[in-house]
């Protein structure tokens, strides 16, 4: 049964999507000086995040990994890595890696059957690896233009190009169409497991950012960069830093 | 006898893998410069029980194996000429400060972490790249590229790119975004602070 307020969801997600997609494609003319032209607007919805995370989000995720043991956390974290799998398989695909993108359905079926429901994960050991993949590296690989950054409450960081992954993520995810019973519980387990994979990264943040907006803002852009290029960026990409003319000397 | 252990297989390693890249003897000067810091980080990581010893063990390896000059410049870009000499000098001796508490803070616990050098790549104005990951026993490797450049006969390490982030670029951004801010001496609190933090951590 499909739940209608998902639906309505994914309606909302869609007319988001298309105005992002066409503000991705004007982002071809974006340069490293006004990735971030809504500044003002997402250092309010960072704040706002920031502020639900510290009082809310991470208390929990830190009160799940003391209550959690390591192993059960790990299996918790490869049943929503495959449950969410299809996006990367449809991506892998749609940037025309056609042996990857095999190689991701039979990861898929292997772990969904031989791995008890993805909870573990059987295909690693025999060179089917994870991939990251998704539709703002698609449209990265079709050419299209990063557009602004934008930082989407609650969901974090984003870019015009990669803002309309929402929709295959959240429609190719069984859990989209699963009842509210099942589904929201699940959601909320998702949530409180990725936030609590990500407290390590989040403490070196604080420990390092003087300034936690612009860390997760550039982290975040060459992040993106990095797995367009499926971790083998091109040679100019390393010559990015030296490329400015008080640098001539460089 | 860990220690030696691990380190044979790390020399092991890095002579099956750096041997075919390394054709010229510069770039095996620049290769050597990456294995002698990972050789101390390993050390560092086993040196779990102090920050103090951590720090005073990769102190002269990073001072040594970074240019800091070079760096403090690249990171300020366009704000480094408005600083007179004597904070320029104060900015790069911070800056080498918040280097080795951060290495000495986050190198802090050996689980058998191994190093391996994957290649070496020239890139323009005699600069290179040479390409490493930090295997580990329970987790994805970490992918760590650095940048170097050669000075005066000697190579230094100028960037560090940790899983596809670039410490430089990002340093840039946000001490950019500080100076436009607050100016000088708020970014020069604001370090004192991050070191404050990171040797009083433990």
């Amino acid at each position: 049964m499909i739940n209608k307020s998902f639906l309505c969801i994914a309606r909302s997600f869609l007319v988001l999507s298309i105005v992002f997609v066409v503000v991705g494609c004007a982002g071809n003319q974006t340069t490293p000086e006004n990735t971030d032209p809504f500044e003002s607007a997402n250092r309010v919805s960072y704040n706002f995040t920031d502020t639900l995370d510290r009082y809310l989000i991470k208390p929990a995720a830190e009160g799940y990994v003391k209550v959690t043991p390591e192993y059960a956390r790990q299996r918790i974290t490869n049943f929503f890595s495959n449950l969410l799998y299809l996006n990367v398989i449809l991506n892998s695909y749609l940037q025309g890696k056609f042996y990857q993108g095999t190689q991701d359905v039979l990861r898929f079926v292997y772990n969904s059957t031989f791995g008890i429901g993805g909870l573990y994960d059987v295909s690693t050991p025999i060179d089917m690896p994870q991939h990251q993949e998704d539709l703002g590296q698609t449209f990265a690989v079709w050419g299209l233009g990063q557009g602004p950054y934008i930082f989407v409450p609650v969901l974090g960081p984003n870019t015009g190009r990669n803002l309309p992954n929402l929709v295959p993520t959240y429609l190719l995810s069984p859990l989209f169409y699963a009842d509210a019973v099942i589904a929201w519980p699940l959601t909320i387990l998702y949530t409180i497991n990725t936030r609590a994979n990500l407290l390590e990264a989040t403490r070196l943040r604080d420990e390092a950012a003087i300034d936690p907006y612009i860390f997760t803002r550039e982290a975040y852009l060459q992040r993106r960069q990095y797995l367009i290029y499926d971790g083998n960026p091109p040679q100019e990409q390393y010559e990015d830093t030296f490329d400015e003319s008080y640098l001539d000397d460089f | 006898m860990i220690r030696l252990g691990s380190f044979t297989v790390f020399i092991l390693l890095c002579t099956v893998l750096v041997t075919p890249v390394c054709l010229s003897e510069e770039g095996t000067g620049a290769t050597q410069v990456v294995e002698n810091l990972h050789r101390s980080l390993i050390e560092a990581m086993q040196t779990p029980e102090k920050f103090s010893a951590r720090y005073k063990l990769l102190s002269p390896v990073i001072t040594n194996s970074f240019d800091t000059p070079a760096i403090a410049r690249i990171i300020l870009s366009r704000h480094w000429k408005t600083l007179d000499e004597t904070q320029q000098k104060e900015f790069i001796d911070l800056f080498n400060d918040l280097s080795v508490s951060t290495y000495a803070s986050r190198f802090s616990e050996y689980s058998n972490q191994k190093f391996k050098t994957l290649e070496q790549q020239d890139l323009n104005k005699g600069r290179v790249v040479v390409k490493t990951e930090m295997l580990q026993a329970n987790d994805e490797p970490v992918r760590f590229d650095y940048i170097l450049h050669e000075n005066e006969g000697n190579w230094y390490i100028i960037s560090v790119i940790a899983n596809g982030v670039n410490d430089l670029s990002l340093k840039r951004a946000e001490y950019g975004t500080m100076m436009e801010k607050q100016g000088y001496e708020g970014l020069v609190s604001e370090l004192n602070s991050k070191i404050h933090t990171l040797k009083t951590i433990e």
